[in-house]
């Protein structure tokens, strides 16, 4: 069997077991998901005891909503669709639970060869974006989604998920020649 | 002998009251399509932990620490949407049809544009021995299920107190 | 400089800190108890509960726990406590709305009718 196929057979038995209150198998679909979920809420937010929190709070939820989770690609759709929503919820609203820094996490090593002033500067201008072009810009480069995909994450119509885009990359590109 | 057994289903039915009803709360989805949620569940035991943390001295405090004395459950989920329709309002419906012989409705209060209330009460006798309060406006959505012995009255009268502005009064014209 | 390359880069995945599956489980547990962290230690020894059981232990070992459990049971209660406000608050007020209603349409019928009964808006 295909390391892919394979994957396919194990996964939905760790959603079952966990449905079934099995912490062990929940934390199995934890630890195969918390990168994507953890990243959409840093990209989001440049900040690593709020992507924590958002996080966890993603994945307490997702343990309360087990039963309506109907097959492993369903579970990615509503992780990235849950993480997106209450990212820009936190945001309008500014609500935290406080999280010690040893809970959350180191900033990755810069790959080598990238200017690290470049990767700063966009880091600081994706943040700056409004929220939705924000969220949009990290759901195609973060997880390489197509228009149609992210549309059906944010539930605005496709077109609206194309402009977003259009103008996300074009601010960025416009702030990034005016910072040279 | 019939007279002795009698007595002791009688006996048995006093030391264990029929059990009062607590709904299935399960609304999967439509919290993440909410702008806000409250999700309170409180079960016997919290309730008793929650008493020792009223105030015996306030007296609003004192009322609902007395109000929750015997009550088994406080379960509350309220939902408010930033746009019509984010809810299927049959909701209310498959609520209803989880409440046993013994619930009667209360009040019904419908309307389409302000808020539709439905009260029912779970009678044993002459007492209410649990209460579930569904209230669906176009924005929100809010179902509140006690389980144990209410006073309705009492409980009308406690809102707007503890310093918090009254809620009904956006519902007035 | 290619921007699509270096967004890739810059919006590429990170990990949390290790123990977060850990960290998830515990709230689920605090969340469910409405107590004090615990740890269930078993056989299988996952290493989520190996962190969990070494940040227990340190907790005892430092002499806090007996400090850590009160301060527990006061948060929990005072969250309780906060909870059953808000509950009969909301509980409360639409009792109240529902008596207005049928207060307002009261005069034109029974007693009986409105206060067992039906009013439409």
């Amino acid at each position: 069997m295909t390391a892919i196929a394979q994957e396919l057979v194990e996964f939905p038995t760790a959603l079952v077991k966990a449905r079934e209150g099995d912490h062990d198998a929940f934390a199995e679909i934890v630890e195969q998901h918390e990168a994507m979920v953890y990243s959409l809420a840093w990209n989001f937010f440049r900040d690593r005891s709020r992507a924590e929190e958002i996080a966890q709070d993603v994945f307490l939820q997702l343990f309360r909503n087990l039963a309506s989770i109907e097959s492993p690609s369903h579970l990615v759709f509503w992780l990235r669709q849950v993480t997106t929503r209450r990212c820009i919820d936190v945001s309008r609203r500014g609500r935290l639970r406080p999280v010690s820094l040893e809970e959350a996490g180191e900033i990755p090593a810069r790959e080598r060869n990238r200017d690290p002033l470049l990767d700063q500067t966009l880091q600081r201008l994706i943040g700056e974006l409004p929220e939705l072009q924000r969220v949009v810009l990290t759901l195609r480069y973060q997880e390489d989604l197509d228009p149609s995909e992210i549309c059906r994450i944010v539930e605005v119509p496709v077109n609206t998920v194309k402009s977003h885009l259009h103008r996300a990359l074009r601010s960025l590109r416009k702030r990034l020649e005016s910072s040279r | 002998m019939h007279r002795v057994i009698l007595t002791a289903i009688l006996m048995l039915a006093i030391a264990f009251p029929a059990a009062a009803q607590r709904l299935n709360l399960d609304f999967p989805g439509l919290a993440d399509r909410a702008d806000e949620v409250v999700d309170v569940t409180l079960d016997a035991a919290m309730l008793k932990l929650a008493a020792k943390f009223l105030s015996g001295k306030d007296s609003d405090e004192r009322a609902v620490r007395d109000m929750v004395n015997g009550l088994q459950g406080i379960y509350v989920r309220s939902y408010e949407f930033a746009k019509d329709g984010q809810y299927d309002r049959s909701l209310v419906d498959r609520l209803r049809s989880q409440l046993g012989s013994t619930w009667q409705p209360l009040v019904t209060v419908r309307s389409k544009k302000k808020e539709s209330v439905n009260i029912f009460a779970d009678m044993r006798g002459e007492m209410i021995t649990g209460l579930v309060i569904i209230a669906a406006e176009p924005r929100s959505f809010t179902v509140v299920n006690i389980v144990g012995p209410i006073d309705i009255d009492r409980l009308a009268g406690l809102e707007g107190q503890f310093g918090i502005p009254r809620i009904s009064e956006k519902n007035r014209d | 400089m290619n921007l699509d390359n270096e967004l890739r880069n810059t919006l590429r995945r990170k990990s949390p800190a290790p123990g977060f599956a850990g960290r998830v489980l515990a709230r689920i547990e605090e969340d469910d108890a409405r107590s004090s962290f615990v740890s269930k230690a078993t056989d299988h020894g996952r290493r989520w509960r190996a962190v969990a059981a070494s940040v227990t232990l340190a907790a005892v070992l430092a002499g806090y726990a007996s400090h850590h459990i009160a301060e527990q049971r006061r948060i929990e209660g005072e969250f309780a406590r906060d909870q059953v406000l808000l509950a009969m608050r909301i509980a409360g007020a639409k009792v109240r709305y529902a008596q207005q209603e049928v207060r307002a349409i009261g005069t034109d019928r029974t007693e009986e009718q409105s206060s067992i009964g039906e009013v439409d808006n």
